[in-house]
């Protein structure tokens, strides 16, 4: 059968639920696997067979939403942000560019061409410019002055003052031609080009902020996945499949093999491995059996589990996670913008002093007009042109070239803590070590190790328990795969027993086979007593009744890890690990990753009220972390980074996603984030600090009208080239 | 194993169709169910079976769980 993937838009959710009866209504059409996201609005659809989109959208419509087909082309090149905000890019900088080349150039000027620089200036500084003035008296109400009101402010005035001289003095004159000297008194100045470019500029940067910001969301989408929403419910002997949702508790439930545990309950038959590692952090699955007690999110990693949900809904460990998550996040303050904090001291301080200059001038002169013009002209040039441009062009340069290592930054309040991060809490699984157990050592007794290794995979063969994985995989990387084992019989949470040849092999918990009568040789012993002491899971094997070797299984450190730490130490951030897991098996991954402080075992509360502690003792915190055991602490964090392949709700907590598993590509997260906040400041340096170099010349009485298109230019040019250097960052 | 679609009325948020999903998952002989919601109006009710369901008893459920079977 055809095997198609479709990608809707969908209109009309307004919450969660609304997300859910649109799953439910395209999980009805036949052949179809669905996946709405509420926050992206987008529906991902896989479908086996003939459906095709219309029988999709019909669904959906039944419903009472909206959908329409994605196609290719508007995933990969990003549909227009806001219309209207495009609207006010295109049309203000269409505008703006002929205002620029005749106020400049006086080959270009007509008869009248100041009447025409009016008309064309007055909707960019009107329609165009309408959502600065907005926030601006919006701020004036509070007393507050951000970007907005020096924006809003300077083209407003330059608009003004401009119309004045048109209609009042000898300016609008038709015939007249602007000089453009650049220093001393131009009694015809006009400032139509500054109020035109200003607002043209800022809308542009507001334009390609949105865009990083979209282009950010988009690449987090991609690695989201929801979870499977359907529950199987026994039902008098009857296997009956259900929305998740309706479980009660009470209810008993089938968990088939690779499913999700749908509530918290407890084990009624049955035995399995139960793969908690994205809940609790504790890396190797736990054997599970009748009365254990699960927690629902985790994952079924061997048989099948008939369980008894004792918690649902609100009441279950995964809710109560996120609502901790939910309280952290909303107790984290939004950081200002750095342009508004510099707004806050610089716009009252020109005000000041354009004030002061005109009354300076109108005591020493008694010209009102020229005092005026003193006072115009200093409001006029300390609105800096590349304002608006110095934080999204440093922010775009920044996030693209992080998006091509696998390094998505969300906005750029993230920067600024990654400036003045002291401690960062790494977590241990998924994040130091690999998450997957693996076969670090084997000891024997008389036979090789390769015929332990051989023996105990070709009896565990069959089954599915992480560990024996752990020995398969082992045999195949040693190339010592051969045909399974007869007659194996599998005795759950203790092991398995089959026949090669005349051969009995058993392979299992040594306390499993010291209960039946094996003699432990005293080498083996010790090695055993030394693998549990430092953490390591145990693989015995034995040969009809001798044990001959054992193998030692645990989660191991990545490979980058190590390289990981030191970069991070050198960037002057001191590490601590948390891990869920038990204090040996954390020291163990410590030492040899190099981290002196150690907190084992934590609980995700424990994690959470770690990250508290050491911010309340005034250390900047970054936290990394993968599960839904992190997230609370990832929320809770200064800055919260979440490693790729994490789960949905600690990507959702998190400031900065790493792609990659490679750890070091976390301290190039912090670098990169340090090297683009330094790129936003040297823009801003330079935006603000062309026109504040201006501003003497200005309250000198001596501003010719070319020296605002010059201080334009320059912070413009700058501030491109400056942010396009982002673009040749290193990764280690 | 067979799917009957069943319109069904009073349902007007996911909490009735978790209600109403679980009152045919009870119903014998049901082996599936989801439901396609249409809120204050007449909602589809998907059941899958292995033999043919019991109407009646599926009724008599649905209306216990305070909600109508529309023929």
């Amino acid at each position: 059968m055809p095997s198609t993937h479709v990608d809707l838009a969908l209109e009309g959710m307004t919450c969660a639920t609304c997300a859910g009866r649109i799953e439910g209504a395209l999980a009805t059409v036949p052949g179809v696997t669905a996946t709405v996201n509420f926050a992206t609005e987008r529906a991902s659809i896989d479908i086996d067979g003939v459906t095709d989109a219309t029988d999709l959208i019909a669904a959906i419509t039944k419903v009472g939403y909206g959908a329409r087909v994605i196609d290719r082309d508007e995933r990969e090149t990003e549909p227009p942000v806001d219309p209207v905000l495009t609207a006010r890019v295109v049309v203000s900088l269409g505008l703006a560019v002929p205002v620029l080349l005749v106020s400049m150039f006086p080959e270009l000027q007509f008869d009248g061409f100041q009447w025409l620089a009016a008309a064309l200036t007055t909707p960019v500084v009107t329609w165009a410019a309408w959502p600065f003035h907005r926030a601006a008296i919006r701020n004036a109400r509070h007393g507050a002055t951000t970007m907005d009101t020096l924006v809003s402010l300077g083209v407003a005035v330059a608009y003004l003052w401009s119309m004045y001289a048109l209609f009042f003095t000898m300016a609008g004159v038709i015939g007249m031609r602007m000089e453009m000297p650049l220093f001393g008194y131009a009694p015809h100045a006009l400032y139509f080009e500054s109020a035109a470019v200003v607002t043209a500029f800022v809308l542009l940067g507001r334009l390609l902020e949105t865009r990083s910001k979209r282009s950010a969301r988009e690449s987090l989408t991609a690695l989201l996945n929801t979870a499977a929403k359907s529950a199987v419910l026994l039902v008098d002997g009857r296997e009956v499949s259900v929305p998740a949702g309706a479980v009660q508790t009470g209810d008993v439930v089938v968990v088939l093999p690779g499913g999700i545990v749908p509530a918290d309950g407890t084990v009624i038959e049955g035995a399995s491995a139960i793969d908690a590692s994205a809940v609790t952090g504790e890396s190797v699955p736990v054997p599970v059996g009748p009365g254990s007690k699960l927690i629902g999110g985790t994952v079924n990693a061997g048989g099948r589990l008939v369980i008894r949900a004792t918690a649902v809904g609100a009441e279950t460990e995964l809710a109560r996670l996120t609502r901790m998550v939910e309280e952290a996040q909303a107790g984290k303050a939004p950081i200002q913008k750095l342009v508004d904090r510099i707004s806050r001291v610089f716009v009252p301080l020109v005000v000041a002093l354009a004030i002061g200059g005109g009354i300076l001038w109108f005591s020493a002169t008694l010209d009102v007009t020229r005092s005026i013009s003193v006072a115009v002209t200093t409001l006029v040039i300390a609105c800096p042109c590349a304002l608006g441009l110095a934080t999204p062009m440093a922010l775009l340069a920044g996030t693209g070239r992080g998006a091509r290592s696998g390094i998505i930054i969300r906005g750029t309040d993230v920067l600024e803590s990654t400036r003045r991060v002291t401690t960062i809490i790494l977590d241990k699984t998924g994040t130091l070590t690999s998450g997957h157990p693996t076969v670090v050592d084997v000891a024997v007794d008389g036979v090789s190790p390769d015929t332990v290794v051989s023996s105990a995979a070709r009896v565990e063969m069959g089954t599915d328990h992480p560990l024996a994985r752990a020995v398969v995989a082992e045999a195949t990387t040693r190339e010592l795969m051969a045909e399974t084992a007869k007659d194996v019989t599998v005795e759950p949470g203790r092991g398995v027993t089959g026949s090669l040849g005349s051969l009995r092999v058993r392979a299992g918990s040594l306390e499993w086979l010291v209960e039946s009568g094996t003699a432990v040789p005293s080498a083996l012993a010790v090695a055993a007593s030394t693998w549990v002491a430092a953490g390591r899971s145990i693989v015995a094997v034995a040969h009809d009744d001798r044990l001959v070797g054992i193998i030692a299984v645990s989660d191991v450190v990545k490979p980058s890890a190590i390289e990981a730490i030191r970069a991070l130490t050198k960037l002057g951030i001191r590490p601590i690990m948390a891990s869920g897991d038990a204090r040996a098996v954390a020291d163990l991954v410590a030492r040899e990753v190099g981290i002196a402080e150690v907190h084992a075992p934590f609980s995700p509360s424990d994690k959470r009220d770690l990250v508290a502690r050491l911010r309340s003792e005034g250390h900047v915190v970054a936290m990394v972390g993968d599960g839904i055991n992190d997230a609370a602490a990832l929320a809770e964090a200064d800055l919260g980074i979440a490693m790729g392949h994490g789960t949905d709700v600690a990507i959702e907590s998190s400031d900065i996603v790493v792609v990659s598993r490679d750890l070091r590509r976390v301290s190039d997260a912090i670098r990169l984030a340090r090297a683009t906040l330094g790129t936003i400041r040297g823009n801003l340096v330079w935006a603000f600090g062309y026109n504040a170099l201006a501003i003497p010349i200005a309250l000198a009485g001596l501003m010719g009208p070319a020296i605002a298109g010059i201080a334009m230019a320059l912070s413009s040019v700058f501030v491109v080239a400056n942010s396009a250097r982002l673009s040749a960052f290193r990764t280690s | 194993m067979s799917t009957t679609d069943f319109g069904v009325t009073g349902l007007t948020c996911n909490h009735c169709v978790m209600t109403v999903s679980r009152a045919a998952a009870l119903v014998p002989g049901v082996t599936g169910v989801s439901i396609d919601l249409v809120a204050n109006g007449q909602s589809t009710l998907h059941v899958e079976s292995d033999t043919v369901v019991d109407t009646a008893a599926l009724e008599k459920a649905i209306d216990d769980a305070g909600y109508e079977l529309v023929h």
